[in-house]
């Protein structure tokens, strides 16, 4: 456990040094999340100019939505996608050879290999906007609802990790990823809106294939306090799921590994 | 300790002939084939050992290395590396290996080299002190200086190499794999890695197995050579051994005193080299000594000189009749 946080400490130390060698680069960064933060936001200010409520959903409760979507973006773009694009590139190269060299778990190893520090600019807007969203409601949560909607917070993170690693399992067989990436970041952009504002057929969809309910909608209804105990199980236990059958495609991507010639 | 018996590594490969039209039909019905990489490979190697590892390209040497590393899992037989069974990737077996690959790199780019090195002192778990202590010894040895700080990609091929080797050895393993690790250095750097990797495998009494298009490499390192053709291997025992049993004749090289015609020469062995005065001679091992004396005392030769063929020629004439038989055999 030590030479985990160790090499967690490490590898930020080193992405963020990498990513600090270019200033006006990291400065841009830092500005552009600012930008495309307001951005994320002008869709739902245009519809709820428009109408009170969508399915039950109002203009402050999608707001929370919102602000959880733009957090575990932060997470995705900040930390996830560098590490997977890096680990595409190093399966490509045959330098993944050199990580799976090391005594430490190689799926630990990559999955947080790459950051891009300036994301954290989008984690601290994200919870602005669901402080945001809380204060234009009237309404504080309870401190159960602000301990389930940060754990529900983990356990989104888990399912939004968990789909990635698996598209990067793909990636040892298929090699050439990245439209699989870009269509995987474009499913996951429809979890800006609340999962109930999508119709039928596409809301059991986005629950149950492609869950990006667990990821954004339940735990925002968690800090929301309209979230039933069994769905808050529900998106734990989905999550852990998730967690554990991505682990399995991972160990079997590794076993069929067939390195780069040199 | 390294134990091999009968390793095997088949591949499966998707095949198609070459132009558009094959690649469409490619897309529909996909040809794969076995392509074997490594034959029933078997061979054992003592602690302590240095063994150079010969083949020509795509005979197999990589994958066999890349399965002794536990990089890759035998399609059969039985590898064991200081009593660990590679593939298992064991975290303490990872703890006693390295792998050097001439042609890839594990230091960060934009990055000074000291940030790779705190970056495998993190994963291998490397107290402070010895990580200290082994960085001094490493950066004495390699003459490293000033090149810590520089960033990765500033470093010429050689400077990166010297850094490479570093990074592969912070946790001071006791088993090397070494592929082509002077692969693209110029004479005088592939003089310096070499006495480096003999002063560690001294130091610390590491097994050191190393594959080298450069036969330099391997004369001057390994008393034990291991050669591999198609998988197969070809000749397990030492360099004099393999050079005697292919080319047991020698190079007698010699200036002469006065210009001589080149049938005179011809008729004391093969005349291999003639630029002025100067002549080298390939002659058996059982005319020697007569053509030493003639040399020394009919043709007043000075400056004589007795070698083996270089390795490169011993592989070349080894190659080659392995080639020939097997077209001879496979010939109607």
């Amino acid at each position: 456990m030590r030479r985990y946080v160790a090499l967690l400490l490490a590898q930020f130390r080193v992405s963020a040094a990498a990513a600090m060698a270019y200033r006006a680069n990291f400065v841009l960064e830092g500005l552009l999340s600012l930008v495309w933060i307001g951005l994320a936001l002008l869709p739902l200010l245009v519809l709820f100019e428009q109408r009170e409520s969508v399915n039950g959903w109002d203009a402050s409760a999608s707001l929370v939505v919102i602000g959880y979507f733009t957090s575990l973006r932060a997470l995705l773009e900040g930390v996830v996608n560098p590490s997977l694009n890096d680990l595409i590139a190093r399966i490509r190269t045959g330098e993944l050879d050199y990580v799976l060299l090391k005594p430490v778990d190689a799926q630990i190893a990559v999955s947080a290999s790459h950051y891009a520090p300036w994301k954290v600019v989008d984690l601290l807007g994200g919870i602005a906007i669901i402080v945001w969203a809380l204060v234009r409601r009237g309404e504080m949560p309870t401190a159960g609802q602000l301990a389930l909607g940060v754990m529900l917070f983990g356990a989104g993170a888990i399912a939004m990790y968990s789909l990635w690693i698996a598209c990067a399992a793909l990636s040892f067989r298929l090699v050439r990823l990245d439209n699989l990436m870009f269509l995987l970041s474009a499913v996951f952009d429809t979890a800006r809106w609340p999962v109930h504002v999508f119709p039928g057929l596409w809301r059991v969809l986005f629950t149950f294939v492609v869950p990006i309910a667990l990821i954004t909608t339940f735990p925002a209804m968690g800090l929301l306090g309209t979230l039933t105990p069994l769905g808050a199980l529900g998106t734990v236990g989905g999550s852990l799921v998730m967690l554990v059958l991505s682990r399995l495609a991972w160990r079997a991507a590794i076993r069929g590994y067939t390195s780069a010639s040199s | 300790m390294i134990d091999v018996r009968e390793l095997t590594k088949h591949f499966r490969v998707h095949r198609r002939p070459p132009g558009f039209g094959a690649a469409l039909r490619s897309l529909v019905r996909r040809r794969y084939e076995q392509v074997v990489a490594v034959e029933e490979v078997s061979f054992r190697i003592e602690r302590g050992e240095r063994v150079g590892f010969l083949g020509p390209n795509g005979a197999g040497k990589t994958t066999t290395l890349k399965m002794l590393a536990g990089l890759l899992h035998p399609t059969a037989g039985h590898v064991e590396v200081d009593g660990f069974v590679p593939a298992r990737r064991d975290a303490a077996f990872l703890q006693r290996i390295t792998l050097v690959m001439g042609q890839k790199s594990q230091l960060v780019w934009d990055l000074p080299p000291s940030e790779t090195f705190a970056l495998n002192r993190a994963m291998f778990d490397v107290p402070r002190a010895q990580f200290r202590e082994t960085l001094d010894e490493l950066t004495a040895l390699l003459d490293l200086g000033t090149l810590l700080d520089k960033p990765a990609r500033q470093l010429s091929l050689g400077e990166r190499m010297k850094c490479e080797l570093v990074a592969a050895l912070l946790h001071r393993p006791t088993t090397l794999f070494l592929d082509e690790p002077t692969i693209g250095l110029d004479v005088s750097m592939q003089l310096a890695i070499r006495e480096f990797v003999r002063a560690y495998n001294q130091r610390h009494g590491a097994t050191v197995l190393l594959t080298s298009h450069y036969m330099d490499d391997v004369v001057a390192l390994c008393p034990r050579v291991i050669v591999i053709d198609c998988g197969r291997i070809i000749h397990d025992g030492d360099l004099r051994g393999l050079v005697k049993a292919t080319l047991p004749d020698k190079r007698v090289s010699f200036t002469l005193p006065a210009p001589l015609p080149d049938g005179d020469l011809e008729r004391l062995g093969t005349l291999l080299v003639r630029e002025g005065l100067r002549a080298t001679l390939s002659v058996g091992e059982r005319e020697l000594p007569g053509v030493v004396s003639h040399v020394l005392g009919t043709l007043h030769g000075t400056d004589l000189a007795i070698e083996d063929p270089p390795l490169e020629d011993v592989l070349r004439d080894m190659f080659g009749k392995r080639r020939r038989a097997a077209a001879a055999e496979s010939a109607p």
